[in-house]
């Protein structure tokens, strides 16, 4: 029993020992930790609170010595039981702390001392050791920091920083003593010279052998002992400079030295983004601020990191470095997912959002309109992420796909789409997207493509890779698999026939892939089951649709819709959306109820959160069924009635009843959103030295910038070089007034109305005539390959002597609308600028030019307008009668085979109607789109070659065929990707014949159409449009019969097979 | 003068001309009919957007206000001339005259283009428009309406620069203002019905019932469709509509032999009149050519769409069935067509006399707002039947006693109410 009791006394001892060890540490933490106290405060305080840690307090005492100064407890005496533990600073002893027990006590584990007393001793050296050094580093930091104070009072302060640095970081010392010396040479210091030359790491070559480039090694200088050189130099410093020159210059080397380690990161190409990622974090935590960086270490730092996470285009760089800031980077790498040994970028979408903010961010206080500017939260895939998880899935071989030909590329795609859904990211990739989606939380996401292609200034990427939306609903292992399910489908997109195609075109074949990948939640709310942003839409800084004379190009352009922005980038054709000017607000492309009404938006774009599908639906219906969900639904809408538009005010819609007509009127007219957009524009504009493109959406309460790059010319809208030497016979008109960009290449025809002729007509229906006699040219004459060109506005209702009466569908199918406006006395008449149909104009891409002949410095070749034959009379003869009125000119005819080419230049607000060969357009200018429609003529020349094939394969006395000829688009050398091969059978066989033949030509029509098919992606149900004409037909010269032989557009003869296979 | 251009007012003192010499009006007469009573002229100064100023040219033409005040709408128009204007407001007092309404004619216009200009100047426009002519309209002396280029709401801003002047109310000084801004009820079903109520009183001068009767109509828009509804309601059997298609930019006619159901083609339309194909065609629709309106075997046939839409070509197509058709649209039928059909005998409502519902209702809003009294609906559709039955039986009675051509007999009714307007006054 005794020797249990005595058991438990033992523990409860040594468990009181162990909390009064502990007390005494938690008091010595306490003390050394009081910043405000002196250092002898705290040694002082340290020394007190030892004994009662002790085992025997009453009989113990301790000493601190620190270089000459000594603390200690008053009893304090030197004995022979004693423990002591030394003090260091960076490592080096500064002193040491003694204890000991004035009188003998019982034996313990170390004479009379515990072993727990000694690892307390040491744990309280420790905490003083690191007490002086913090203390230190306090002091010279802050004696940096107030280089304002009295030099006397500092005395040889920098001594005291060289000596710090002497002891602690001999390599920093050596950096600063560089600077020093290079600092006294320049200062003129001679005897600097000489220390130099023990610096140089050339010391004792000759200098002819430097310049020679010997192939041989050179040998290492030793380099002297650091603090003995670096003393050196000082001592000469201290000779030549002031105290003040040296603290500054010694206090600014620190400084920039402290950003190195960053440089050294970002300089070396080898380094990975995480190790970069790293390298800003530590920076940032350091607590450095910018500001006490040089300027060029500064500039330096941030293109490194510009160049290494966004762009590394000259043109970006230099607009970006003035608008970023380190801690600018530190936020991006935050929301940026890399794969483990990353060196990829954000892509071209990416760059171009972050730096669109940083602008605005940085200008925001100049206008109140940008104040309130967002972006939605944006996560990054940076462009490498796509080469690991091919690699990752050993899918190498899709980097090759962009060589195959176009039709195996295409073949292939829908297998490559597969592959890549079915294979597995990193993991590194994978816990980066699921931290995306933590932070995203489960609003509804957009993926989209940011390709380093897209980055080229100039080569307008935009469209050609994917953009998913995502519902981002159920559980978080569902929506992770749904979002790398979506990146994997833009990741595949990459190798997508139209890209591929679109590149080999332009040469960018052998740019290597890079896809960076966008993950941004899109900006909406919930409205029932759907979830959209209240609107959206893209905007340009130039507006090269003008509606009115009034509204000049750099008032820009809004193209507004209801809910997604998908169908404001698109040009659907069948919906419009709402187009503003920012520079000219009210001056509104549709003046009358009944246009607004007509070119309303009728659709608009969401994403149902209950099939967790991207849909389409109608504004209508929509509205009718939730529009009292939908968020400032007032600004978005009018009320139509009785031909009355009227913008409602809160609370004035009954949603179920009344006639609603998305118009944006209370948006555009009682929010600021004009001014906003005019702010946005004008100073991307003007920041990025490049017209600009953005995209933007709102939830109904903040506008949010999704997008922002350079505005590149869409299809046929670049501006157009005017060549200067044009011969005068083959300039038929110019222009320079109100002139857009483009060109319309490749003109055949030309439909002219002659104005004085027009103005003649003495009754109405006579110019209702000519508007019957235009659409009928409009559906004979070849597609896109006409221009009309008549008098003041086309369009005109009520008072036609202004213009000609045709609706939309009597010209739909012109490449061009000319207004001609001929003065008449010292009066100009006004032209419409195509109002009448300008949204109809504008989805179809058909060009608009006015011309003012009667200007000066402007040519209008009547003569070649007026005289030449009229081929009225063969397409339309029961319109004979105007033929004085309309002439149809067919330009190869009276051009020499040459045909006319419209090149319009906003830049110069000039344009010039020429006569040239027929070609492709790339002999205007090597940067304009190629249509699809004539592209290096590949597609008329196959077209023509199989159809001469066909020929001479078809035996002529089995199917009872006379002649066969080729008409139409391949004949005319126009064909495009889409068009079919007409032929004409001049056919005199029986009903069996007939049959046998079409049967022929079906198969043979199903087999190119395939074929085309791969070639090109255009899906035709067949490829051959063959037309059978008889002697008959021939005689009477009706239908296609007219072709054989014909004025114009004559159908060329095929050579058939000479004999029958039997 | 050889190809002397056209001109709407040379072309409509011509038709005066001879429906005034087949009435042997006197030179006096003549004289003052053919030329407009009063003109305005005037220069609009108007400050634009941007702080500068620009001067617009203005008229008001009043061509006769014997029997009433003059009526007519204010256009905006870029390339509006004074010849213009007056053609027109001497239509106006023809129309007025047809429909039997106490009223003369009178237009105005503005040259200018709205698309070029914002609403603000559209404002500035209107209200120095009435500065200029505030001495010579109003309820009692002219009374404008929107027209080309101006709506609803360019009245409203007159209608307000008229009283800010004035320093009252007065709504009946221009008509065509918003429903509840002194606007009427039941404009929109205004011209529609009216080609039924005069359809209505043709049939029964004809002695047919109307449940005997079948009709194909162009155009499936704002008049047309009132037309078919009443229609159908006094028994009618409509067998074919025809509409355009904004997406393959064309036009279709829409079939059903035994007779269309309004109700469920309506609940396929949009807003524009134009009918869905594909569910047209699932609801047993035949889908036709645009044009095959014009040849159903019928007893109508209502173009309510188009101008010039029977035409010299198109008249031939007109099966023999037909035996009235009722000129919703303006000008639906060209001369020439016009020559045809008056040969074959067939009965046609002309244009201002069938469509003269939409004047008649924009003068039954110029008495609800001079009362500052506003009827339901059905009260003023009720008037309108009661105005547009005895303005048909007026015309048809002229043209069965004088044996004329229902378009002719319109012309005379019209003229000689306006010259007898003069006598009365002893103006000539």
């Amino acid at each position: 029993m005794a020797e249990q009791d005595q058991r438990v006394a033992d523990i409860l001892r040594s468990l009181k020992e162990r909390a009064k060890e502990l007390n005494c540490l938690y008091q010595v933490e306490e003390i050394t930790n009081n910043a405000e106290a002196s250092l002898d405060d705290v040694l002082r305080g340290v020394i007190d609170v030892i004994p009662p840690g002790w085992q025997y307090p009453d009989v113990c005492a301790a000493r601190v010595c620190i270089n000459d100064t000594e603390h200690a407890s008053k009893h304090f005496r030197e004995t022979t039981w004693s423990q002591s533990a030394k003090i260091k600073v960076y490592g080096e002893p500064v002193g040491t702390i003694d204890v000991v027990y004035t009188e003998t006590m019982p034996h313990a584990d170390e004479g009379p001392f515990l072993k727990e007393e000694r690892k307390l001793l040491e744990t309280i050296a420790d905490r003083i050791g690191s007490c002086i050094t913090h203390r230190r580093l306090l002091e010279t930091m802050q004696s940096m920091r107030t280089p304002a104070k009295a030099a006397p009072a500092r005395g040889r302060e920098w001594a005291a920083i060289l000596d710090l640095l002497r002891r602690t970081d001999q390599s920093l010392l050596m950096r600063v003593a560089r600077k020093m010396i290079n600092h006294l040479c320049w200062s003129g210091v001679h005897d600097a010279e000489v220390l130099l030359q023990r610096f140089s790491p050339y010391q004792g070559i000759d200098e002819p052998d430097v310049f020679l480039e010997s192939n041989r090694p050179r040998q290492k200088n030793s380099t002297p002992s650091a603090t003995t050189l670096a003393d050196e130099v000082f001592d000469l410093a201290a000779v030549n400079l002031s105290d003040d020159e040296i603290i500054s210059c010694v206090h600014g080397w620190i400084k920039q030295d402290r950003a190195s380690f960053l440089v050294n990161t970002l300089e070396n190409y080898h380094t990975a983004i995480s190790e970069v990622a790293d390298a800003i974090q530590r920076y940032q935590h350091a607590g450095h601020g910018e500001v006490e960086l040089s300027h060029s270490t500064r500039k330096g730092l941030l293109v490194a990191l510009v160049r290494r996470f966004l762009s590394d285009q000259l043109e970006y760089i230099n607009v970006a470095k003035n608008y970023v800031e380190i801690k600018d980077f530190h936020q991006l790498i935050r929301r940026l997912i890399y794969p483990a040994r990353g060196h990829g970028k954000t892509g071209g979408k990416g760059a171009g959002l972050f730096l669109a903010y940083q602008i605005v961010q940085t200008h925001k206080d100049e206008d109140k309109f940008l104040e309130e500017i967002k972006t939605p939260k944006t996560w990054y895939l940076t462009s490498d992420g796509m080469h690991d998880f091919v690699y990752c899935n050993h899918l190498e071989d899709v980097f090759s796909q962009k060589y195959k030909e176009i039709d195996e590329v295409r073949q292939e795609y829908p297998d490559i789409v597969q592959v890549f859904k079915n294979s597995q990211f990193s993991a590194t990739i994978v816990k980066g997207l699921s931290l995306a989606l933590d932070d995203l939380g489960d609003k509804p996401l957009i993926v989209r493509s940011s390709s380093l292609l897209e980055d080229r200034f100039g080569a307008a990427f935009s469209g050609k890779y994917k953009s998913l939306f995502l519902a981002n609903r159920g559980s978080k292992q569902e929506r992770l698999e749904a979002l790398m399910d979506a990146i994997a489908e833009v990741y595949a997109s990459t190798f997508g026939p139209d890209p591929i195609q679109y590149r080999a075109e332009r040469n960018l074949l052998d740019f290597q892939e890079g896809m960076g990948v966008l993950i941004q939640e899109v900006v909406g709310t919930r409205v029932g089951n759907y979830y959209l942003p209240a609107f959206a839409g893209v905007a340009f800084s130039h507006n090269e649709f003008r509606w009115s004379p009034r509204i000049k190009r750099e008032d820009g352009l809004v193209r507004l819709v209801p809910g997604l922005g998908t169908r404001a980038v698109d040009r659907l054709g069948d919906d419009y959306p709402v187009l503003v000017s920012p520079g000219q607000p009210g001056l509104r492309a549709n003046a009358t109820p009944e246009e607004v009404v007509r070119y309303a938006p009728r659709y608009l774009d969401v994403i149902n959160l209950d099939t967790n599908k991207f849909e389409t639906i109608e504004v209508r219906e929509f509205l009718r069924s939730t529009g009292d969900e939908l968020p400032a639904a007032e600004m978005l809408i009018s009320i139509y009635e009785e031909n009355h538009l009227s913008a409602p005010l809160m609370g004035r819609v009954d949603f179920q009843r009344d006639d609603l007509v998305m118009t944006f009127e209370g948006l555009l007219n009682r929010t600021p959103f004009v001014k906003q957009m005019h702010a946005l524009l004008k100073l991307l504009e003007r920041e990025v030295k490049h017209p600009v493109d953005i995209e933007f959406a709102s939830d109904g309460k903040d506008l949010y910038l999704l997008q922002c790059r350079a505005q590149a010319p869409a299809k046929s809208t670049r501006p157009a070089p005017i060549p200067r030497d044009i011969a005068h016979q083959r300039l038929i008109f110019s222009a320079n007034r109100h002139v857009s960009n483009g060109i319309v290449p490749n003109i055949t025809h030309i439909v002219y109305v002659d104005p004085q002729r027009y103005s003649q007509l003495a009754t109405r229906e006579e110019m209702l005539a000519v508007g019957r006699a235009v659409g009928k040219l409009n559906k004979l004459l070849p597609k896109r390959q006409f221009i009309l060109m008549g008098p003041g506005r086309w369009g005109s209702r009520g008072d036609i002597r202004l213009g000609v009466s045709v609706t939309y569908s009597d010209i739909n199918n012109t490449a061009m609308l000319v207004e001609i406006a001929r003065r008449t006395g010292d009066y100009t008449p006004d032209v419409s600028f195509g109002t009448h149909f300008f949204q109809d104009l504008v989805e179809s891409e058909i060009r608009y030019l006015p011309l003012y002949p009667d200007e000066d410095g402007v040519t209008f070749n009547e003569a070649f307008l007026t005289h030449g034959s009229n081929l009225l009379t063969d397409l339309v003869p029961e319109f004979t009668a105007l033929a004085d009125t309309v002439r149809v000119i067919d330009v190869p005819q009276v051009a020499d085979g040459n045909v006319l080419y419209v090149l319009m230049n906003a830049d110069l607000d000039e344009a010039v109607g020429v006569l040239s060969e027929l070609t492709s357009q790339a002999n205007y200018s090597d940067d304009v789109e190629k249509t699809a429609i004539t592209h290096d003529g590949a597609d008329w020349r196959w077209r023509a070659r199989i159809a001469e094939s066909i020929a001479a394969k078809l035996a002529p006395a089995r199917f009872g065929i006379k002649a066969l000829y080729l008409i139409g688009s391949t004949k005319n050398a126009t064909a495009g990707p889409a068009s079919d091969i007409d032929l004409l059978v001049h056919f005199n066989g029986n009903d069996e014949q007939r049959r046998d033949l079409l049967r022929w030509f079906e198969g043979w029509s199903m087999s190119l159409a395939e074929i085309n098919y791969f070639r090109t992606g255009y899906r035709t149900e067949g490829l051959l449009d063959v037309h059978l004409i008889t002697d008959d037909d021939i005689a009477q010269q009706s239908s296609y019969a007219v072709k054989i032989d014909a004025v114009t557009d004559a159908a060329r003869k095929l050579k058939m097979s000479a004999r029958d296979p039997s | 003068m050889v190809n002397r251009p056209f001109n709407a007012f040379v072309m409509a003192q011509s038709q005066f001309d001879k429906i005034a010499d087949s009435l042997g009006l006197d030179q006096a007469t003549k004289d003052l009919l053919r030329n407009p009573i009063r003109e305005y002229h005037f220069s609009l100064p108007v400050r634009m957007d941007d702080g500068s100023f620009k001067v617009f040219q203005g008229y008001r033409v009043q061509h006769n206000d014997a029997r009433g005040p003059a009526k007519g709408g204010i256009r905006f128009h870029p390339q509006e001339t004074v010849d213009t204007v007056r053609a027109l407001a001497m239509w106006m007092t023809w129309k007025c005259a047809v429909a039997d309404l106490p009223l003369g004619g009178g237009k105005g216009g503005v040259i200018c283009d709205p698309h070029n200009l914002s609403m603000t100047e559209q404002q500035n426009i209107c209200r120095a428009y009435v500065r200029q002519v505030v001495r010579d309209i109003g309820p009692i002396r002219d009374v404008p309406a929107p027209d080309v280029m101006t709506t609803g709401q360019h009245m409203l801003w007159m209608v307000d620069e008229y009283e800010q002047i004035h320093g009252g109310r007065y709504p009946g000084a221009i008509t065509g203002k918003p429903v509840g801004m002194g606007g009427s009820l039941g404009r929109t079903e205004a011209t529609g019905f009216g080609v039924v109520f005069a359809l209505r009183e043709a049939l029964k001068e004809l002695g047919i019932r109307p449940q005997d009767t079948t009709a194909s109509v162009q155009g499936f828009g704002n008049v047309a469709q009132y037309a078919v509804e009443l229609y159908q309601q006094i028994g009618g059997t409509v067998i074919a509509v025809s509409c355009w298609d904004q997406e393959a930019q064309r036009a279709h006619t829409f079939r059903r032999k035994d007779g269309i159901d309004f109700a469920e083609l309506r609940g396929i339309t949009d807003r524009f009149g134009g009918i869905s194909k594909p569910q047209a065609a699932n609801l047993g629709y035949e889908v036709l050519p645009g044009e095959a309106w014009i040849a159903q075997d019928v007893d109508i046939l209502l173009p309510c769409a188009l101008e010039n839409s029977i035409t010299g070509e198109s008249v031939i197509e007109i099966p023999k069935r037909v035996k009235i058709i009722a000129e919703g649209a303006n000008g639906p039928t060209t001369p020439d067509a016009d020559h045809v059909l008056r040969e074959r005998g067939i009965f046609v409502i002309p244009d201002f006399l069938a469509n003269a519902g939409g004047v008649t209702c924009s003068y039954l809003e110029q008495v609800q707002s001079n009362m500052n009294y506003f009827w339901e609906k059905d009260e003023v559709l009720g008037k309108l039947d009661v105005m547009m039955t005895s303005a048909f039986v007026a015309v048809s009675e002229m043209a069965r006693k004088r044996k004329l051509y229902m378009r002719d007999a319109a012309y005379t009714i019209a003229i000689a109410r306006v010259a007898q307007a003069c006598k009365d006054r002893g103006w000539v």
